[in-house]
């Protein structure tokens, strides 16, 4: 087999460099198009769902605390092994698992959202929040009550009601509702489970049809 | 009172130029940054306009760090002699009509002698760092300059036999301010040679290799900070400023236009300087940075043969008609 490095140019291509002029007409080409820059503390980027951002413990509107119930499920399916839980359970019978401590060290996470997935109640969610740098690591290794204070501030800006608040990955995709525990089968749009999601390319083109079709009806 | 008349015109040159590398610096930024689809400095000022001063203040009160086993005296000399040999070459410059610091005989000459001595800063500075980098850069800036400044020159003869002058003003004279009378068309052979050995001479992409940032850190200004990789910096784009000039007086008219500009008589050659910058940008933008063998394959196995070929073709012709 010959390997053909070069395609095989005439005589007038060679003396006017038709490669050249091409990469300079392209370039030139690009001077006058539109920059794709965000001016970012200005312009703050649009958030999809699933985005997985500062961590959070949902605070139960009923107790007043966390959720959670101390299975350790997110624990043993974190990959970064960042969560750190400690529980105990009182002697009287048919009594819930008390949380004593339970801590994410927000600088080891990977943002995988495995524990969100696995959690059969919902209770640990990554937020949309994804301005909360910090100058020392103490601050970021959250306590039981900063995650839950995250999950308030969060609540705090999100445009829905809290109980409309649903997050795609509440709801593992790919499994028939039957085989989730009762806390995950939430109503979820379509688009974000199976065969229907729309990510990436396919967004972006379902955005542009959806605009052009609402300029053409205005 | 004609030498403070002249030390005033100098000041007002030496201004004017230094703002135009300035903004030359930010002119570079925003094309390349618009020709990436980026848009270039915008913080500082509207739409970044302050820039160039945010990075003059700064550069200017940054520590001046000399290496350790550096050869001292040379490595602050060197770019001072980068500078100065630089702005020495704008003195002969037509602007306009009249409008020339020191209006010699041999104003060409004097510019070629004077990016030759530019050069020796570079090697010396190269030299001078104690640093591996720093050493080929300077290396390799000795080698190009030297072959490309003999196929520039060799370019340049051709027009010198046209105009019949060395003079920079009798040169522009010479091409008349008609568009045909311009020595681009005649010249077209020792244009393109030309072209190509500006950009070796000014260190520009794609023969930017006495500093590819790839391979040698930033070649012969590696071991520079502070207001003297400034003055660098500054060399670099007044001698891209110069070669602009070179190539308007010599090939595109000089300041001569389709009509002439009543209050500001430069325009017309400040606008061709400015198109030659473009396209110093341009290039800089789209294309890679040549092999080092490839670089003196072309100096010397295809400009500066077709170069001579000019020079005979060019003699030739004139025998023949004038």
């Amino acid at each position: 087999m010959q390997i053909q490095y070069k395609p095989p140019r005439g005589l007038l291509a060679t003396l006017f460099q038709a490669e050249i002029v091409q990469g300079m007409t392209l370039t030139l080409k690009r001077l006058f198009s539109k920059p794709i820059t965000r001016q970012y503390p200005d312009e703050k980027p649009d958030i999809r769902t699933g985005f997985r951002g500062q961590h959070a413990l949902v605070r139960d509107p009923e107790t007043g605390d966390t959720k959670c119930i101390g299975c350790m499920r997110c624990a043993m399916s974190c990959p970064s092994r960042c969560i750190r839980i400690r529980s105990h359970k009182d002697k009287a019978p048919g009594s819930r698992r008390i949380i004593d401590c339970y801590r994410i060290e927000a600088l080891r996470c990977v943002y995988c959202g495995y524990c969100e997935e696995v959690c059969p109640v919902n209770a640990v969610v990554l937020t949309e929040v994804f301005e909360y740098s910090s100058y020392d690591r103490p601050s970021l290794y959250f306590t039981k009550e900063q995650l839950l204070g995250n999950w308030d501030r969060f609540v705090a800006q999100l445009q829905v009601p809290v109980n409309e608040y649903v997050n795609p990955f509440w709801r593992p995709r790919g499994l028939p509702e039957g085989d989730l525990p009762a806390g995950k089968r939430m109503p979820v749009s379509p688009e974000w489970s199976g065969e229907q999601q729309v990510v990436g390319k396919k967004w972006r083109q379902q955005q542009s049809h959806l605009n052009t079709t609402a300029q053409e009806g205005s | 009172m004609n030498i403070l008349l002249m030390l005033v015109w100098i000041i007002i040159l030496f201004c004017v130029v230094m703002l135009h590398v300035a903004y030359a610096t930010y002119f570079e930024r925003k094309i390349i940054g618009r020709m990436q689809v980026r848009m270039g400095p915008m913080r500082v000022g509207w739409y970044g306009l302050l820039q160039p001063i945010a990075d003059g203040i700064k550069s200017f009160f940054k520590e001046d760090i000399v290496p350790d086993r550096a050869d001292k005296p040379v490595f602050l000399m060197a770019p001072i002699i980068c500078l100065v040999a630089m702005m020495a070459s704008l003195a002969v410059l037509p602007f306009a009509k009249g409008w020339v610091l020191a209006d010699i005989d041999i104003g060409l000459l004097f510019i070629f002698a004077m990016s030759g001595l530019a050069s020796y800063g570079i090697v010396l500075a190269g030299w001078s760092s104690n640093s591996k980098y720093s050493f080929l850069g300077g290396l390799r800036s000795m080698a190009q300059v030297i072959s490309y400044e003999v196929a520039m020159g060799l370019s340049l003869v051709g027009v010198m036999l046209m105009a019949g002058s060395l003079n920079l003003t009798e040169i522009v004279e010479a091409q008349g301010d008609s568009f045909l009378g311009m020595y681009l068309m005649p010249q077209c052979i020792g244009f393109f040679v030309f072209f190509v050995s500006m950009l070796a001479e000014t260190n520009r992409v794609p023969f930017d290799l006495p500093e590819a940032e790839t391979e040698l850190v930033s070649g012969y200004s590696t071991e520079y900070s502070g207001m003297r990789y400034a003055m660098f910096f500054m060399a670099e784009y007044i001698g891209m400023m110069v070669m602009a000039s070179i190539g308007t007086v010599c090939f595109l008219g000089g300041w001569n236009g389709p009509f002439p500009v009543p209050f500001f008589p430069p325009l017309w050659f400040v606008l061709k300087v400015y198109m030659f910058m473009f396209i110093f940008i341009w290039i800089r933008a789209t294309l890679p940075r040549y092999r080092y063998d490839q670089l003196m394959g072309l100096g010397w196995k295809l400009l500066i043969p077709v170069a001579l070929g000019n020079i005979v073709l060019t003699a030739f012709m004139k025998a023949i008609i004038g």
